[in-house]
């Protein structure tokens, strides 16, 4: 069987200076992968990258098999959904206009059916953002738009979701959530990317972790792998310990 | 659609507004018509009608609407509230190109009015020379169009200045007044071409609604939700360059329709594209034949040209309107 995604030697070079060298990884239906690395480690441009959005310099990005520039851009916007690190603050649109833009590869009308209007309400009732679907989209806090943007790909039903720093501008409690719906999503057959910061959310919900450093993949490992041998953490920092409160519980502090 | 809930009530209003205007505003003008020799079809009532009052309403309607529809298209591609065919140097290219043919004193170029051709000319030089150097491995940036649209705009204007500097008394004069911008009566062999190219571009860019709407959001967010960016943006920059070009030559230049109307609408009907175009399109219309109309009269038998009324009328509008929504 062909992996949903496979990244074969992904190279990209900002000018002359190299940014990703060889990144190789697959990824198939079920898992749930945390992206992480440092500040400039690569991981929006390899987002982009697998997302189409922006050429590699070198190596293959391939999707089922084929080659993600060879998709058609409404064929591929089926499959795979990109959650932008940020959009503009100041966009004329309400959230509910916004969210239903994740039907547009999907309707062929140039209105939206009831099953379009269905996915977006079901969407936003998911991330919780039902309550001010009316609302311009420039009104709404960094929070409340972050789980708009989360609801439009959602809403687009897809079965890759790449997504660049979800729980940013989130609340303890809307983190939670968002991982918990990205493992739903998972779990019902989709592959789910986030790139994220938090190693205690990626150790809690992902099914594995992917670090990108020195330019390509320094770790590539399930979850529990990770937290049986915890060295990757110094590639983080040296300041990172992995507690056990004994009940299998556990979690990274910093001291 | 949930578009904020009056946007259908203004989109119906606009259509009725627009034809009420091509009804009503060939009756303002500043000799009162016998309404009696017009229905019975006598001379020269019914000329006037026809081929003066008629016409020129016509074109004010499909030259404002083309106008407003290039603004809201331009908005919409590059994020930017102040684009516009003025800030992206088209409508500049334009005049500059009837400018000169006007200094030179032609007259008529391939059975076509020189001046058009003029326009027409200056508007693809400066479609080329912008594209050419915004286009970067086949993508364009909104922000390489702007700036180059910007850098253009200020060339071709100080070549007007220079061109009407040292232009002859009766060339510079007549340079002067075609930089008002004006509506005037033109035949229908001009008129009927104007007005299928402007309804051919406009429904292209109907049919592209939803992509203006992705575009509106982001380059990279039109992207994965299916549209072929580059392709899009380079057909959207054509499409608004010749509804500007096509409307520059046959006017002059008028500037705040494409600015105030795509703003108005917007803050009333909201950022759909499927509403906001049509939308535009029609209160544009209304609005440039409207000023027209308003400039026959209240001057008369003096004429006060329709993008002087506009600017007079519009500025003040527009800083009210960005004031109200402070």
């Amino acid at each position: 069987m062909t992996a949903l995604l496979s990244v074969a030697k992904v190279s990209w070079r900002a000018g002359t200076t190299p940014i990703l060298q060889d990144v190789s990884f697959g990824a198939n239906p079920g898992e749930l992968i945390a992206l992480m690395g440092r500040n400039g480690a690569g991981k929006s441009t390899l987002m982009n990258i697998i997302a189409g959005l922006q050429s590699a310099s070198g190596g293959a990005v391939l999707l089922e098999g084929r080659a993600v520039d060879h998709w058609s851009p409404a064929e591929k916007a089926r499959k795979v959904c990109h959650l932008p690190q940020a959009v503009r603050a100041d966009l004329p649109f309400s959230a509910w206009q916004l969210v239903l833009m994740g039907r547009y590869p999907h309707a062929d009308r140039w209105f939206e059916s009831e099953t379009d209007r269905a996915a977006v309400e079901t969407a936003m009732r998911r991330t919780g953002c039902d309550t001010f679907r009316d609302r311009r989209v420039s009104t709404l806090s960094g929070g409340e738009r972050q789980r708009v943007l989360l609801a439009a790909c959602l809403a687009q039903e897809p079965r890759l979701l790449l997504l660049d720093e979800p729980s940013t501008f989130l609340d303890v409690d809307q983190q939670l959530h968002c991982f918990s719906l990205l493992r739903e999503e998972a779990q019902r057959g989709a592959t789910c990317i986030a790139v994220t910061h938090d190693l205690n959310l990626a150790l809690t919900f992902c099914t594995r972790l992917i670090v990108l450093a020195e330019h390509t993949v320094a770790l590539d490992c399930t979850s529990a792998e990770a937290l049986a041998s915890p060295e990757w953490l110094s590639l983080f920092s040296s300041r990172l310990h992995l507690n056990d409160d004994g009940a299998g519980r556990r979690w990274v502090s910093f001291a | 659609m949930s578009a904020p809930p009056h946007s259908h009530a203004w989109l119906v209003g606009s259509a009725v507004a627009f034809a009420a205007g091509a009804l009503f505003f060939p009756l303002a003008g500043p000799a009162p018509l016998d309404y009696g020799a017009v229905l019975a079809r006598r001379e020269p009532e019914w000329s006037i009608l026809l081929q003066l009052r008629v016409s020129r309403t016509l074109l004010g309607l499909f030259a404002g609407g083309a106008l407003a529809l290039a603004g809201s298209l331009f908005q919409a591609m590059l994020r930017e509230a102040l684009a516009t065919p003025y800030t992206l140097g088209v409508s500049t290219g334009a005049s500059l190109g009837a400018v000169i043919v006007i200094a030179v004193g032609g007259h008529t170029f391939l059975g076509v009015p020189a001046i058009w051709a003029g326009a027409l000319a200056g508007a693809a030089a400066v479609l080329f020379l912008v594209v050419g150097s915004a286009a970067r491995h086949g993508r364009m940036s909104a922000f390489g169009l702007l700036l180059t649209g910007i850098a253009t705009n200020s060339v071709c204007s100080a070549a007007i200045l220079l061109i009407h500097g040292f232009a002859g008394m009766a060339q510079s004069f007549s340079i002067a007044r075609w930089l008002l911008g004006s509506v005037d009566a033109i035949g229908y062999g001009a008129l009927v071409p104007f007005g299928v190219l402007v309804a051919l571009i406009t429904a292209w860019v109907l049919r592209q609604a939803r992509h203006w709407n992705l575009l509106a959001v982001g380059e990279d967010w039109a992207a994965a939700r299916g549209a072929r960016v580059s392709r899009l943006m380079l057909g959207g920059y054509v499409a608004g360059s010749m509804l500007a070009a096509s409307t520059v030559a046959l006017t002059g230049p008028i500037g705040f329709v494409g600015l105030i109307v795509p703003h108005l609408a917007r803050s009333h009907v909201g950022a759909d594209h499927r509403v906001l175009i049509p939308c535009s399109f029609l209160m544009g219309g209304v609005l440039l034949a409207g000023c027209d109309a308003l400039g026959r009269c209240i001057l008369a038998p003096a004429e006060v040209p329709a993008g002087a009324i506009m600017a007079l009328v519009g500025g003040p509008y527009l800083v009210w309107l960005v004031r109200q929504r402070g």
